[in-house]
């Protein structure tokens, strides 16, 4: 730690050059240096060792990739001196991940000094252990480490850090570490005197309830005792006293770990942590002094969160608001920052929402907050907050707000004022002004869904069209003002004002013909002004409306048509394609006279359908993160939509928060930056699928397909479910088909197979309901969470939900409300365990009221035993000795496998990749083999790993020969049964590779899947980096 | 879980940097010039807090406190108190003051390998391993005791920026 002069002059070197490239070259001097010493293995000295390993490090957090010498840094951890052994743990836990090979090389010298006497080596191996903590680790060492933590000789500085490392290594491998009878080690570890190994001891506790909280009930009033036992200042030496208040950490960890028992049922135990409560609530003020402010307030938000929690009484509950709205009006920026957040969660408490609404005015005021983070916090307390009667209030400050917004969040702001108008409007004009205000105000941060949604809203709605096409007429004029003044913002700013009124004034415009200044040729005239100055995708839409127009002339115009005419001609030869069509259609279907006016006639009405904007809303609250109290909070039936923090839909990246405040001197590219995600989605190729936008506005056959025609053909009648197909016989559960009155959307069969291979997406929907389903894996253990949305505006009753698991999972679905409010999701974990290797299902017993129509689906749910697989990519040192142990039958099986679905080798490989059995390049010799492995886990086996090979024959593609052999005889039979499955009948998910070989039973037409997580997340650092 | 720890100063040159999963180097540097762009476009008096979803991916949440030239961050997930998070940045510091004596950005520079063995005695696997700075001190000068004892020769002793000069 001193004395390194050779680390402080190449740090000083380095401060001293001037720019990026001098210090590049520094830096390659010194790596180049590095690794000439390191080949000279003579004359390294432990000293030089580690001095140039500190430059390593260095030179990494400088941001240069350091790919030699973590030999050298992993051999430091064997040198018998502190200062080297020192160097080595520190280095090695910063550069190498959990699944390097030399992690393996060390596990015999961290375990020695783990159990060593040495406290000072037990406590850098343990933070070594806890910085990494990987799954070699954790099965060698966790035993070891449980020991320390337990044992009454270590100190505290030991035992502290045993806690932690225990912590870290049962959260990211929870199977390979036994914590079987922990409860009552627990319960013990609590009663520690000394703060610091309580406070990790606290720590890991929340790790082990978040995970079982039953088993540790007999921990809970040991967190009341410890909380009272700092209320009261009893026992606290001075050096865990912090600005005044006994360990403010401690309490905060003790508030957390009690939020994740679901209740507490002691009266006693209950009584004296609501004393405690009640005292911190009463208690804490607002002082002068930062840090004591900030530690006060750590503790009273824990307590508010706790209090939510806990459901307490009413009187407490208006409380805990009022306190809440003090602290969004305080000077101090951080507590009203956590007011707000605080307040939006307090929304989900059933009965103090009229509560909250007194505060309105003070909420609105935040919005004009200097601090974004603020102004964001606030904007979403707006939204959860607003229902039938502020939404007018409310709306009309969103829309205000709209026009002074930064960037980064008009495009959020714009969507969330959408929602609210469509789900709270009073009236429909109320409705369209908004939505239009709100286009003609954010301009390009309205997402396309918005005109979509607007145009839907006025074609259902028969009353509002003249209105409707009135407004748009007004609009277009105020963008002829917009067009004088500001000439150059014109182009990007309305394009879809400009859409939206265009299509609006074609279908309804003839609605209009009697006021002045509204004939067709008066419109044409007005629209056709604006046709040098719109985009691209502009055009397609005037020219449709110019078609529209002058099919509704009546009688003709032979004026107009000359016009028109002329303009078709002239787009004839545009060299967009779409542009070019629609131009050559028109121009020939209005010669056609009759057959001219069915093809343009009016836009059916739109099915009913949800409102695509507060889908998308819904779909990113599946996607968050669940904390136990975030999750118990989103059981609860109300208001469960309004949370989400809306993103942009059609898998365009998230609104670019971070570029646009980086002060960029240049603004121009910061509006280039911020268009691009827009410019893209009004793209006419059918852009990422999303089923419901109405992409159908902006196809080429717009016109000639009324929008229920193509999704009819996707519906199918409940029961003929996958499960009775033949070739997946594997299903042992009794499924008998079912006869309902519902349509189906999408094919359930197909649904189940594509989830087969991801982990989130919809397992089943009808005109009432969706089921989603979202899972992780770790091991042999599963977490699932099915989300039901009711889809209508009335409830959905008698829900039931039940699972038919079969002999080899342990399934635990939590209760499904009984009731599902209109428009509200409710969500369902579902914890899954792994007994045994087999290839059976759990079906999902499904069935709810709507009306008096009892409906009700037996699903088949995606548990299946690829699951429970990890890919493993093995070389062939690796691979061929474990080939070769498996002698035989049972533990190898070998079949010959006909009717094959062929497929290309590459085809073969990546099927396999996706259902995690990894294939290992190069190992086979014979170039029409594959090779593969995998580790698959379950209670009775443990990881296993499994190894596979599939020999093709070139000339005939329909059958091969497959081996498959692992440590378990039941295993290899299972595995081998279920690839072959695979390859006979090829799942859904993996459709694209397979260019439609038909010789399969043919499915259903495709259904369109959500985009799946992975792809809407879309790596925004990735964009960044692009950006900066 | 904290999922990590960062130091930089006011011109993003990063001065300590500790990540809790593994990251690779790349991603590393984008995420700490990310950080960097938006912190040093935020005006004085105003919260400590900032939305990172976009960086760090969804249930991320950073706290950051500005010191003379110096920001220190941290990021952490929603299993960790922001306040409480807070203050922790206000522990390290006082623990760097009391171990140097009015830290200053030029000892966190050059006591490079003391400010890792710091910052592991207060947060470790990305948990709160120790709260008291009086604790961590201790910790730390023990520590010292241990290399000195074997490195009988101390090259360069802690004030190293003044026998350098800048």
């Amino acid at each position: 730690m001193t004395g390194m002069r050779g680390l402080s002059v190449f740090i000083s070197d380095v401060r001293n050059c001037q720019n990026k490239e001098a210090e590049r070259l520094r830096v390659d001097k010194e790596l180049g240096n590095i690794r000439t010493c390191f080949k000279n293995e003579k004359v390294l000295t432990p000293y030089k060792k580690k001095k140039y390993v500190w430059k390593m490090l260095y030179i990494h957090m400088l941001g240069y990739d350091v790919d030699f010498g973590h030999m050298e840094a992993v051999s430091l951890i064997s040198a018998p001196k502190y200062p080297e052994k020192q160097v080595g743990y520190i280095v090695t836990s910063c550069l190498l991940n959990e699944n390097h090979d030399f992690l393996k090389l060390a596990i015999n010298t961290v375990r020695n000094d783990i159990i060593g006497r040495n406290e000072t080596f037990q406590c850098l191996a343990l933070t070594l252990v806890g910085n990494i903590g990987g799954r070699d680790f954790a099965e060698s060492l966790a035993p070891d480490v449980q020991k320390l933590l337990i044992s009454s000789s270590c100190r505290p500085l030991v035992r502290k850090k045993a806690a932690l490392c225990l912590l870290r290594l049962f959260r990211k491998n929870p199977d390979a570490v036994n914590v079987d009878g922990w409860a009552d080690r627990m319960a013990q570890l609590l009663d520690e005197r000394d703060l610091g190994v309580l406070t990790s001891s606290t720590s890991l506790l929340v790790a082990l309830v978040s995970n079982n909280h039953e088993a540790y009930s007999s921990c809970l009033p040991k967190c009341v005792k410890i909380l009272e036992r700092l209320a009261r200042n009893q026992d606290v030496p001075q050096e865990y006293t912090y600005y005044g208040i006994p360990s403010p950490w401690l309490q905060v960890k003790a508030m957390r770990a009690l939020q994740y028992f679901p209740t507490i049922e002691d009266p006693s135990t209950r009584k004296a942590l609501f004393e405690v409560l009640q005292r911190i609530l009463m208690g804490t003020d607002v002082v002068k002094n930062v840090n004591k402010n900030n530690a006060s307030h750590a503790v009273l938000f824990e307590a508010l969160s706790l209090v939510m929690h806990l459901d307490a009484e009413k009187e407490m509950m208006s409380q805990c608001v009022a306190l809440l709205g003090k602290f969004i009006s305080v000077r101090e920026p951080n507590i009203r920052y956590l007011g707000l957040e605080n307040m939006t969660r307090m929304l989900m408490v059933t009965d103090v929402q009229d509560i909250i609404k007194k505060h309105q005015s003070q909420i609105i005021t935040s919005l004009k907050d200097p601090d974004i983070s603020i102004r964001r916090r606030a904007l979403d307390l707006l939204y959860g907050m607003c229902d039938v009667s502020n939404a007018k209030d409310i709306v009309e400050e969103l829309l205000q707000y709209l026009s002074t917004a930064e960037f980064s969040m008009r495009e959020e702001l714009s969507l969330k004022a959408a929602i609210l108008a469509e789900k709270f409007a009073p009236d429909l004009s109320w409705y369209v002004d908004v939505i239009l205000q709100l286009i003609d105000k954010a301009g390009d941060f309205v997402s396309d869904d918005i005109w979509f949604r607007v145009v839907q809203f006025v074609t259902n709605n028969e009353d509002l069209q003249p209105y409707a096409a009135s407004k748009a007429r007004e609009y277009l004029d105020k963008i002829a003002i917009h067009e004088t003044m500001v000439k150059g913002l014109l182009k990007s700013d309305h394009w879809s004002l400009s859409q939206v009124s265009a299509y609006i004034l074609g279908e309804y415009g003839h609605l209009l013909a009697r006021q002045p200044g509204c004939s067709a040729s008066e419109l044409f005239s007005i629209l056709h002004e604006k046709l040098p100055t719109v985009s691209t995708p502009t055009i397609p839409i005037l020219l449709s409306t110019y078609a529209k127009l002058l099919m509704h002339t009546q009688p003709p115009d032979p004026e107009l048509q000359k016009k028109i005419w002329a303009v078709f001609k002239k787009y004839e030869s545009c060299i967009d394609v779409e542009i070019q069509q629609r131009a050559v259609e028109y121009f020939e279907l209005s010669k056609k006279g009759p057959a001219f006016m069915d093809v343009l006639a009016e836009m059916p009405k739109f099915p009913e359908r949800q409102s695509s904007l507060i889908k998308k809303a819904e779909y990113v609250e599946d996607t968050a993160d669940q904390s136990a109290i975030k999750l118990r909070a989103q059981q609860q039936p109300s208001n469960a939509l309004v949370l989400a923090d809306p993103q942009p839909v059609n898998g365009a990246p998230p609104p670019l928060k971070v570029p646009i405040l980086s002060g960029s001197t240049d603004p121009e590219s910061v509006a280039r930056s911020v268009s691009h995600p827009n410019g893209t989605l009004s793209n006419i190729d059918p852009p990422t699928p999303s089923p419901d936008l109405l992409s159908d506005l902006l196809g080429p056959l717009a016109i000639e397909a009324p929008p229920g025609a193509v999704s009819n053909e996707q519906h199918g009648p409940v029961g003929v479910e996958g499960v009775s197909d033949e070739v997946d016989g594997s299903a042992i559960v009794p499924v008998e088909e079912q006869t309902n009155t519902v349509e189906l959307l999408g094919n359930i069969a197909e649904r189940f197979h594509a989830l087969c291979l991801k982990d989130s997406g919809v397992l089943y929907e009808d005109p009432h309901i969706q089921i989603g389903i979202k899972a992780e894996w770790r091991g042999h253990h599963g977490r699932l969470v099915l989300f039901m949305g009711n889809k209508n505006t009335s409830p959905l009753t008698s829900v039931q939900a039940l699972i038919l698991p079969p002999a080899h999972l342990r399934l635990d679905l939590s209760p499904v409300p009984d009731t599902i409010p209109p428009r509200a999701q409710v969500q369902s974990p579902l914890e899954v365990m792994n007994i045994r290797p087999s290839r059976d299902v759990a079906v999902l017993d499904f069935s709810y009221k709507f009306g008096t129509n009892v409906v009700s689906a037996k699903l088949r749910i995606p548990a299946t035993l690829n699951k429970f697989l990890q890919p493993l990519q093995l070389t062939s040192e690796e691979f061929f000795p474990q080939w070769r142990a498996l002698s035989g039958p049972p533990l190898k099986l070998q079949e010959v496998v006909r009717g094959v679905r062929p497929l290309a080798l590459p085809e073969m490989a990546n099927l396999f990749n996706s259902f995690h059995v990894t294939i290992c390049p190069g190992l086979d010799p014979n170039p029409n083999n594959l090779v593969a492995s995998t580790t698959f886990y379950s209670e009775s086996t443990g990881a296993m790993l499994c190894l596979a090979r599939i020999e093709t024959d070139p000339a005939d593609r329909t059958q091969l020969r497959m081996t498959v052999g692992s440590g378990d005889p039941t295993l290899t039979f299972e595995l081998k049964e279920f690839i072959k499955e695979q390859l006979i009948t090829i799942p859904m998910g993996s459709r694209a590779l397979v260019p439609a070989a038909g010789s399969a039973p043919s499915p259903a037409p495709p259904v369109a899947q959500p985009p799946s997580p992975a792809a809407l997340a879309d790596d925004p650092g990735a964009m960044l980096a692009g950006l900066l | 879980m904290i999922k990590a720890v960062m130091m930089m100063n006011t011109q993003g040159k990063p001065r300590l940097a500790k990540f809790y999963d593994y990251m690779p180097v790349e991603k590393q540097q984008e995420l700490i010039r990310g950080v960097f762009s938006v912190l040093c476009s935020r005006p004085e008096n105003v919260s400590n807090f900032l939305e990172i979803e976009s960086l760090f991916g969804p249930d991320s949440r950073l706290v950051y406190k500005h010191y003379a030239t110096l920001y220190f961050v941290l990021v952490f997930d929603g299993s960790e108190n922001e306040l409480a998070m807070l203050d922790l940045i206000q522990v390290l510091v006082e623990t760097l003051d009391k171990c140097f004596s009015n830290v200053c950005e030029l000892d966190i520079v050059f006591n490079y390998s003391k400010m890792h063995a710091v910052l592991d005695e207060i947060v470790f696997g990305g948990q709160v391993l120790e709260t008291s700075s009086a604790e961590v001190m201790k910790a730390v000068e023990e520590i010292s005791k241990l290399e000195a004892a074997s490195n009988s020769i101390s090259l360069v002793p802690k004030s190293v920026s003044g026998w350098r000069g800048r």
